[in-house]
């Protein structure tokens, strides 16, 4: 018998009472089900809450992660935004590469939910292998593109020399203005295939009279779209977005694979920055402060997204 | 190899070791002239090997060059054989994947000479190594051998007392090339032994600027001059990597090793910048990147340089595009698993920043790879960890190690018989100068500069470069 | 009209988009390096399987593939099992400690890994489960449970509160109501979530690279990164490794392709 079957047990009383939100039994079971959540809550904090609090408090230390930490109270706080440009630069970079990924993952997932919808076999073949790319590993994915944006040697640019575009063959992961555009483009490449899978089950739960009903009034294809399928969807679009926004945040594997943050800073988002902070230049009290900054910058992201899409999920 | 010995025996030993050796030491320029204890040589300082029988030229007592035993070691004792190991089990930990199949042998070896004795390889890669070996092994009792990179990296490991001083142990003294030491040293103790012996110089085709009839550049103007005509003959003139910072900026161990007059000057105006106390605008830095600036204009790097990858840049070179490697003698292996045909046709030379052939340095040595004992391993483990270092500062056991990994070593009587290693000897008769580069010990310092220095080569102006890196490290050490 | 064009067109794109980038991976592991950075979209001159044999000779490829197994499959059992137990309890507490619950999970989604690492190292040190399988299982548990809360809990809300009401009324207590009622209606959802945490705990790079030295011990994934060596990369040998690593998942993908498309997104978006 479990532990939280015990605990069940002691927790409801053995008579059936009334139920009711406000009843003895409902608060009692309240119990119950706060205990079922303790197994998860321990593993989840011991092994994970509890070591990176640990590791948070250093925030207000210098410490090279080997010897003595030395407290020093707010400096790396007030130095990390008042005298630090790469902070900002790499803050900058990283709500340029979230919004980036974030519209365009979420249209172009949208677009192809709409485009595959019907279940014919036709799209389900393709379903399957827009799907495909999620399924391989993040290092996996950054060593391929890698390879494929090389400047001169690399199969892309090889290709629109060869087709007299040259003025598009750019230096994709070797300059400063592009290269967190192309690193970008390859994380929508990655995930959009994912979010496009919640989405059509998001669509295709959208009763078809609402669309016959457009229809009878004579609606375009783009009117029935902002009508129906816009409004219907939006909760889908919730989610997708939020859990966008978060992945893009955490794309550290990526990122670092392909380009180490570089050339100068110019693709190192807010995780990669940390990571370099601390394992690079030994500084993990300065990283703990960039740490707190990152997880209050997804919290309010997130909850600003709440707000404006205006749905509970 | 008996020291102590009558003069008559000596002049004997010396006659056959001369027959011997002309047939077996590598060959270099100067083999046929015939090396004999006493006799006259012509260039101070060359050398007949890396043996600690092998003859130096230098000046008798009288101030005649003549050839004198070379006392290469810190010590008039031949060299130790290897120590016994307790039984147990340890860790050896580096970042060299390339080299794992020979060190496996190596250590097969190993075990059979100690029965009992247990050493397993714990190889990451060389930018997770940097990041995260020195916090793993403090708390990993197993972990005995530890390897360091020359530079940022040993530097905490000797600040946090994570290494043994071996100062005392005879194989520290008596195994190895004592100039090549100074890389494991922190406050005048040997706190690690630095294995590899590498020469961060161009690698360059022998067969190209052959078929060309091309002269090695020896001066800046050369360098200026090959890259025009090398770009006109339709070659990539190098082929720099500068997607890749590490391999990219090799170079800037060239470009640093002629801007003082003397050793502590450099030292000195290096750590000014290291440590904040110099800009990066600062006149000396500024005439160096201004020389990056030349070198890009005259057409030397890839286009789109800052894209080139180190994939594409190994390529560019390996499949004869590129007549120029930019890196240095350790990517010769990786060179030749790219195309066999490059076997035995690279050489190395040397890369002189300015345009005086009598500049003190015209080339760049390193020694890393530094072998130490975790003084946070357990006691046995460190017994085992010393004798398996003395195994490896063995001549016979660094020979395999060297021919089988074509890398050059720092212990003495070492046989070189990998064509590219004997190809690449002849560097040693340049004036070498131990890598700058790594006396910046602090990495994020180092970055910055680097990275100014790639966005001048990517086009950017040297003013607007050194001026916005100026400002970041001064952000980073505020 | 326009509709017709604009979606054959953007569908042949992106299908190109993906198929090319699969073609160079497939192709380039039966090249050597310099044809492969030469040539890389044409045909092998000659098909090699010396990458493949160097791969599963040299390497522990047997080793690393059974190590990667048996975490993931122990990580993703051991987190369906506790987190659609909390996912159930968090989604039927009335009192305001369900959302704090929900909150302090959903949190670890934010926190990002490079924060954690340290602790969890040296916590990991000191409990002796550095180079450990169960080490690994731990963390991969404690640090999946947040995405899996975040997922189950929003499905099991949706179930319509008659369910538990009629089957509370007949005397089911709460564990009871988990085991017969919502667990059985959950399947496609504990389906999805099930995949979901393979893949991740499959691809997971982050904590073998942590806690796994022995090579003996390493997974799939682990092992793939050590053909970037110090001075070289060698890409065809990469590529032939991502195409080993890549084979479970595209089986087991093509084989549940049916769950991974319906149950992925049941819970998921009636949130």
């Amino acid at each position: 018998m479990s532990k939280t079957e015990a605990g069940a047990r002691k927790g409801a009383s053995s008579r059936p009472q009334k139920s009711g939100p406000r009843g003895r039994l409902a608060r009692s079971n309240d119990r119950a089900y706060f205990l079922m959540a303790i197994p998860a809550l321990l593993v989840y904090a011991l092994f994970y809450l509890y070591p990176t609090l640990t590791n948070l408090r250093y925030a207000f230390s210098e410490w090279d992660g080997l010897q003595e930490a030395k407290f020093i109270g707010f400096k790396n706080f007030t130095r990390s935004l008042t005298n630090d440009d790469t902070f900002y630069k790499v803050l900058g970079n990283n709500i340029e590469f979230t919004g980036l990924v974030v519209i365009f993952q979420t249209a172009l997932s949208l677009l192809f939910a709409i485009f595959l919808l019907k279940n014919t076999r036709a799209s389900v073949a393709l379903r399957t292998l827009y799907f495909f790319p999620t399924i391989l590993s993040s290092v996996s994915v950054a060593m391929v593109w890698q390879f494929l944006y090389e400047p001169n040697l690399g199969p892309l640019n090889v290709f629109l020399n060869s087709i007299g575009l040259d003025f598009l063959a750019l230096n994709w992961l070797g300059s400063e203005t592009i290269t967190l555009r192309a690193v970008a483009f390859t994380q929508v490449w990655f995930h959009t295939g994912q979010m496009m899978v919640v989405y059509i089950a998001g669509l295709q739960q959208i009763p078809q009279e609402l669309y016959e009903a457009a229809e009878v009034d004579g609606a375009t294809r783009w009117q029935q779209f902002k009508s129906v399928t816009w409004p219907m969807a939006l909760p889908t679009t919730a989610v997708v977005m939020a859990y966008t926004t978060i992945q893009s945040f955490r794309a550290f594997d990526l990122i670092y694979a392909m380009t180490q943050g570089g050339p100068n800073n110019s693709s190192s988002i807010l995780v990669t920055l940390i990571y370099l902070t601390a394992f690079n230049e030994y500084r993990f009290g300065y990283a703990a402060t960039q740490s707190i900054y990152l997880i209050v910058f997804i919290l309010v992201l997130t909850a600003i997204q709440r707000r404006l899409l205006r749905t509970r999920y | 190899m008996k020291k102590e010995m009558g003069a008559k025996a000596f002049k004997l030993m010396i006659a056959g070791l001369f027959a011997i050796s002309a047939t077996i030491v590598p060959v270099t320029a100067s083999f046929a002239a015939g090396e004999a204890l006493g006799a006259k040589c012509t260039t101070e300082g060359e050398s007949t090997g890396t043996k600690s029988t092998s003859l130096v030229c230098k000046e008798n007592k009288s101030g005649r060059l003549v050839w004198a035993k070379v006392k290469l070691s810190d010590s008039n004792l031949a060299p130790i054989r290897p120590l016994r190991a307790p039984r147990g089990s340890i860790e050896f930990w580096h970042w060299r994947a390339e080299d794992k199949a020979i060190f496996d042998k190596i250590i097969a070896d190993f075990q059979d000479l100690n029965p009992g004795v247990k050493v397993t390889q714990v190889i990451s890669n060389s930018t997770d190594y940097t990041n995260t070996a020195l916090n793993k092994v403090r708390s990993n009792p197993k972990a005995a051998v530890v390897t360091t990179f020359r530079g940022s990296q040993f530097n905490q490991a000797a600040t946090a007392g994570l290494l043994k001083d071996l100062s005392n142990e005879q194989f520290a003294k008596r195994n190895v090339i004592k100039s090549m030491m100074g890389a494991g040293q922190y406050q005048g103790k040997q706190l690690g032994i630095p294995y590899q012996s590498l020469f961060n110089n161009p690698v360059y085709n022998i067969e190209i600027f052959k078929k060309e009839g091309w002269k090695l550049p020896k001066k800046f103007s050369d360098w200026i001059s090959y890259c025009k005509t090398a770009k006109a003959a339709g070659y990539v003139p190098m082929a720099w990597m500068g997607a890749f910072r590490p391999q990219a900026l090799q170079i800037i161990n060239s470009s640093l090793m002629n801007t003082a007059s003397t050793d502590a000057q450099l030292n000195a105006q290096i750590s000014a910048i290291d440590t904040g106390k110099d800009p990066i605008t600062i006149k000396w830095v500024k005439d160096m990147a201004g020389k990056y600036a030349d070198l890009r204009d005259a057409g030397c790097f890839p286009d789109n340089p800052k894209g080139v990858t180190e994939a594409a840049g190994n390529t560019l070179f390996a499949t004869g595009k590129s007549p120029i490697l930019p890196t240095g003698s350790f990517s010769m292996g990786g060179i030749v698993k790219l195309n066999e045909k490059m076997d035995g046709n690279m050489g190395l030379t040397g890369f002189n920043f300015t345009d005086d052939v009598n500049a003190r340095y015209t080339g760049i040595t390193n020694n890393t790879f530094i072998l130490g004992i975790n003084s946070k391993a357990g006691r046995t483990e460190q017994r085992i960890a010393r004798a398996f270092i003395s195994y490896l500062v063995n001549g016979e056991v660094a020979t395999a190690y060297a021919n089988g990994t074509k890398q050059h070593v720092t212990v003495l009587d070492v046989e070189y018989t990998d064509s590219n290693l004997r190809n690449t000897a002849s560097i040693m008769s340049e004036r070498l100068v131990l890598a700058p580069r790594f006396t910046f010990l602090n990495q994020g310092v180092r970055d910055i500069l680097e990275d100014a220095l790639i966005a001048i080569v990517g086009g950017e102006t040297v003013d607007k470069a050194l001026e916005e890196g100026a400002k970041l490290i001064k952000q980073k050490l505020g | 009209m326009i509709y017709k064009v604009g979606r054959a067109f953007g569908l042949t794109l992106f299908s190109v988009l993906i198929l090319i980038p699969v073609l160079v991976v497939v192709l380039g592991s039966f090249k050597g390096d310099l044809e492969l950075m030469t040539k890389p979209l044409a045909l092998p001159e000659r098909w090699s399987f010396d990458n493949y044999r160097n791969l599963l000779e040299g390497g522990q490829i047997a080793n690393n593939f059974k190590n990667s197994t048996i975490v993931t499959l122990f990580s993703v059992l051991l987190t369906l099992f506790i987190s659609s137990l909390a996912s159930f309890g968090i989604a039927r507490i009335i009192h305001v400690s369900g959302k704090v619950l929900l909150l302090l999970f959903t949190m670890g989604l934010a926190i990002p890994a490079a924060t954690s690492i340290i602790g969890i190292y040296q916590l990991f040190v000191t409990l002796n489960l550095t180079n450990t399988l169960h080490g690994l299982v731990i963390i991969n548990v404690a640090s999946t449970l947040p995405i899996s809360i975040f997922i189950l809990s929003a499905f099991f809300r949706q179930i319509p509160t008659e369910i538990y009401e009629s089957a509370a009324m007949d005397g089911a207590k709460p564990f009871r109501l988990y085991r017969s009622v919502a667990l059985p209606l959950s399947r496609p959802s504990m389906g999805a979530v099930a995949i979901f945490l393979f893949v991740i705990t499959w691809n997971d790079l982050l904590y073998p690279l942590l806690l796994i030295t022995r090579s003996d011990l390493k997974t799939l994934p682990l092992a793939l990164i050590d053909y970037r060596g110090e001075y070289a990369i060698n890409f065809s040998m990469i590529f032939t490794a991502v195409m080993v690593a890549s084979i479970p998942m595209v089986v087991m993908y093509l084989a549940m392709q049916k769950s991974f498309v319906s149950g992925l997104t049941a819970g998921a978006v009636k949130g």
